[in-house]
């Protein structure tokens, strides 16, 4: 793989992750959402193989194919199975509308590549210049955790920021060991079960999936 | 076998005592564990008699009970006298505590931390190092708490005083820690030798030694961070009071005298004189409230303020006159306030153990209730007689011997050529003429209300002796109270022994000649022990006089305080608060008591009074002032903080992510 392959791929991969991370705050439909995270987790996969690739390093290859089968097809799955139970749902009223959600992200990546500049002025690499779109997608998710109301968004806000924290964990040290990375898919997949859990009592207890209606257990 | 072997093994029966109490069951817990802690004291006493009989101090050093520090046990001749005064409440203590134990002490927790307490405290004065010292303290402050809310379950009163007490002692802990971990910062180590041995800048020393005497002086019970005594004291189960009042009190005092003489050597007159105005203003509020109490645990824990307030008194005139140079006297003030320690202890443990008593015969310790209990309990109304007498200042007792050593160093110190001294020591003797007084009203209230007249209620009139045990301790409380009392000199080589080690600049000191008090260079000579006698002989003689010489008309059969007249109920007589009343009214001002008329009318016609109502409540006028605003703010400040947390998940999760914005602002534009 050449070196200028390399740059692009690595670059529209990361830029991907930060898309991703945006279009979830734009689409209402949660189905929609659920496939927008697939998505990311198969541009995570993907930036994981070109450093793999462009390392030599076979380990960060195998985790490549892990991420892909973890955060690109069994987690997206199971999410899929709590909106199957109610297709129609939607992310109607999110506390933040959708134009100023989109704005906020705006303020958030130029905040993140602020942020970042000392980082980037150390490890001055191909790779190490992408770092800013790893903590713009995890201030993104962030948002959305803080912002949207459906259980199922939260999960997807909740998957955003452990993907954007992978994806400055590749570009920043060219992959951390396997089995920090087995660790974390882990808790990650554990989190998401849980949540499931949680959101399928929910409806069993409260009858939807709008936290909000949690605030009555406070007192 | 070393002396300093007597102190591991003590404390290590002392600990397996608390291990008894906890597990046995709950017919021998208690008997058990107070074998043990007698065995304890017993120990612990012979290793602080052999230090203050001139043997070396005792030195130890263990690495592993502690981590990083390790700890230091350094038993000076100060350090041992307190030992000794702790192991003199501990033994009638638990004695007591046999007896009174189905009255909330033989709990799985109680039986189990009052071995504990006393051992830590027996092992608090042997501590040698910052590290040790502190932990041994905060074990005491929070096994103590543990035995205030030994009742905790039935009374309300127990919880609240639990919180006045945790939240005032922990505010104590950090201020000394605060004071020690500033020495402790400049010195070479942390033992205090190390910090003895450090040079500090004035304003820092200055620091230190302030916030030392307001952290000591919270454990102390020191006017105005005295409020949760009269709180504590009177929920405790008797002999814990007893504990807390007569040898916890006193580990205050200690604080104080190791920051101030031992660990900072001495300072600015300032210094000394903030401590007489503490000591002055805790004796004259404690008695005063003392004297218009109706709850008789809470008026001993008053007194306790007004005792450690004259101790204090001492401790400031000592350093004034250290301060200024005149060593001597120094040294006299200083045994006066190890005296007037001892003393303490003996008699207001008497004192509380009798309230222990009286509350278990009678069912309660309100004087207003009372009544009569001595024709009921003659032994230990008797005893109560004897150590209120002692709290007086009455020869030939005890407190008399304390009180005679600060008035002479006080008198002797006046007119020395100081002008801060000149001013503060003849107030202080007047204070501590005032608080004399004070003193014998309370107390008269308290023997006078309580023992003599008729009964009350039905529970004051059915109440019977208590068990031998309890009358055994009070007892030995009392007897001492009149050793101490007819021969003081018995301890005086001791005192005198812990004053050097207290003030090291003082070379020489004996004040005792034989049965004799003379006060070296100065004027000033007592003969306590005939004084004894001439009082029993001039006693004796007027009685036979009168016997012999007066002619007695025959008996007439009356009703017994009747005055003469002919219809006589117990409601006729004096209760506490009319009693105090005249006191009330003078320092009406300082009190201000809450009196409440409720006039109810007939319903025929206004001119006919059906009942009348009188109410009068004197609450703490410091707690109110002090305390009960920052109370109030701090609940402000809690209530404002709860919108905060509107059980919004969102909320939450903005706040995160506010947090995170922020910092990364921070971040990019701090760059």
């Amino acid at each position: 793989m050449t070196s200028s392959v390399y740059a692009s791929t690595l670059g529209l991969s990361a830029a991907l992750v930060l898309l991703c991370a945006v279009v979830t705050l734009w689409r209402r439909s949660l189905g929609a959402i659920v496939k927008v995270l697939a998505v990311q987790g198969a541009a995570l996969a993907c930036v994981a193989l070109a450093i793999g690739f462009h390392e030599h390093d076979v380990g960060l290859e195998v985790i490549a194919v892990l991420v892909l089968g973890a955060k690109g097809v069994v987690v997206p799955t199971l999410i899929t199975r709590v909106v199957r139970h109610d297709p129609t749902s939607r992310e109607s009223q999110p506390l933040v509308n959708v134009p100023a959600s989109l704005v906020a992200a705006g303020a958030l990546v130029f905040l993140s590549f602020a942020a970042t500049r000392s980082v980037t002025a150390l490890e001055p690499t191909t790779a190490g210049r992408l770092i800013p779109f790893g903590v713009a997608a995890m201030l993104v998710g962030f948002f959305a955790l803080a912002t949207r109301r459906k259980a199922v968004s939260q999960i997807v806000g909740l998957l955003l920021v452990d993907n954007g924290v992978a994806l400055v964990a590749f570009l920043a040290t060219a992959g951390v060991p396997v089995i920090v990375e087995l660790g974390a898919s882990l808790d990650v997949l554990l989190a998401v079960v849980v949540l499931r859990v949680l959101a399928t009592q929910m409806r069993a207890h409260v009858g939807s999936l709008d936290l909000d209606q949690l605030a009555e257990l406070h007192d | 076998m070393t002396a300093g072997n007597f102190v591991v093994i003590g404390a290590a029966i002392g600990l397996s005592a608390g291990v008894c109490g906890a597990t046995l069951p709950r017919s021998s817990r208690v008997i058990a564990a107070a074998v043990l802690v007698w065995t304890a004291c017993a120990l612990e006493a012979i290793a602080a008699i052999h230090v203050l009989a001139g043997g070396h101090p005792i030195s130890l050093h263990s690495s592993e009970l502690l981590p990083i520090t390790g700890v230091d046990v350094v038993l000076t001749p100060l350090g041992a006298f307190f030992v000794l005064l702790v192991a003199v409440v501990a033994v009638p203590a638990t004695l007591h505590g046999i007896g009174y134990a189905c009255h909330g002490l033989d709990s799985r927790l109680a039986a189990g931390a009052l071995p504990i307490f006393i051992t830590v405290m027996l092992l608090v004065p042997a501590a040698g190092s910052v590290a040790t010292f502190m932990v041994l303290w905060e074990l005491m402050a929070l096994l103590s708490l543990c035995l205030v809310l030994a009742d905790h379950a039935r009374s309300e009163a127990a919880r609240s005083a639990g919180t006045w007490y945790a939240v005032l002692t922990h505010t104590g802990a950090s201020l000394i820690l605060v004071s020690f971990l500033v020495v402790a910062a400049h010195a070479n180590g942390q033992s205090f030798t190390a910090l003895h041995a450090t040079h500090l800048s004035p304003g820092l020393r200055s620091l230190v030694f302030l916030l030392a005497v307001v952290g000591f002086g919270s454990k102390a019970g020191m006017v105005p961070l005295h409020v949760w005594l009269p709180k504590a004291h009177p929920e405790a189960p008797s002999p814990v009071s007893a504990l807390m009042s007569g040898a916890m009190i006193a580990l205050g005092v200690y604080g104080i005298i190791l920051v101030g003489d031992v660990v900072l050597g001495s300072g600015p007159i300032w210094w000394w004189l903030v401590v007489l105005a503490f000591g002055a203003v805790s004796a004259l509020y404690g008695s005063l409230h003392a004297a218009s109490s109706a709850d008789l645990k809470r008026l001993l824990a008053y007194s306790t303020t007004d005792n450690v307030g004259l101790v204090l008194l001492a401790i400031g005139a000592s350093g004034l006159f250290d301060a200024t140079g005149h060593l001597q006297l120094a040294a006299v003030a200083m045994v006066a306030a190890l005296v007037l320690l001892l003393n303490h202890a003996v008699f207001k443990a008497a004192l509380f153990l009798s309230a222990g008593s009286v509350q278990v015969a009678a069912g309660t310790r309100d004087l207003d209730r009372l009544g009569g209990l001595l024709r009921r309990m003659p032994q230990t109304g008797a005893m109560f007689l004897v150590a209120a007498a002692a709290v007086c200042a009455l020869p030939p007792l005890n407190g008399f011997v304390g009180e005679w050593l600060l008035f002479q160093s006080l008198l002797h110190g006046a007119g020395l050529g100081s002008t801060a001294g000149d001013v503060a020591i003849p107030l202080a003797v007047a204070a501590l003429a005032l608080t004399a007084g004070l003193t014998v009203v309370a107390f008269v209230k308290a023997a006078g209300i309580g023992f003599l007249g008729r009964p009350r209620t039905a529970g004051a009139a059915s109440a019977v002796e208590v068990p031998l045990t309890m009358r055994v301790a009070v007892g030995l409380l009392v007897a001492g109270c009149v050793v101490l009392g007819v021969v003081p000199t018995l301890v005086f080589p001791a005192v005198e022994r812990a004053t050097r080690s207290a003030l090291p600049k003082i070379s020489a000191l004996s004040l005792s000649n034989g049965v004799r008090l003379q006060l070296g260079d100065l004027r000033g000579v007592l003969e306590p022990t005939a004084l004894a006698v001439a009082l029993v002989v001039a006693v004796a003689g007027i009685n036979i006089l009168r016997r012999g010489l007066v002619h007695r008309p025959a008996p007439r059969l009356a009703e017994p305080w009747g005055c003469g007249r002919e219809l006589q109920t117990a409601r006729m007589q004096y209760t506490a608060t009319s009693f105090a009343e005249p006191v009330q009214r003078v320092f009406i001002d300082v009190l201000r008591p809450v009196q409440d008329v409720d006039v109810t009318h007939a319903a025929e016609s206004r001119y006919f009074v059906d009942a009348v109502t009188y109410r009068s409540t004197v609450d703490d006028g410091i707690e109110r002032a002090l305390y009960r605003p920052v109370i109030r703010a701090v609940r402000r400040w809690g209530l404002a903080a709860r919108r905060l947390q509107p059980g919004s998940v969102h909320r939450y999760l903005a706040y995160g992510l506010g947090a995170l914005v922020l910092t990364l602002i921070a971040l990019s534009v701090a760059r």
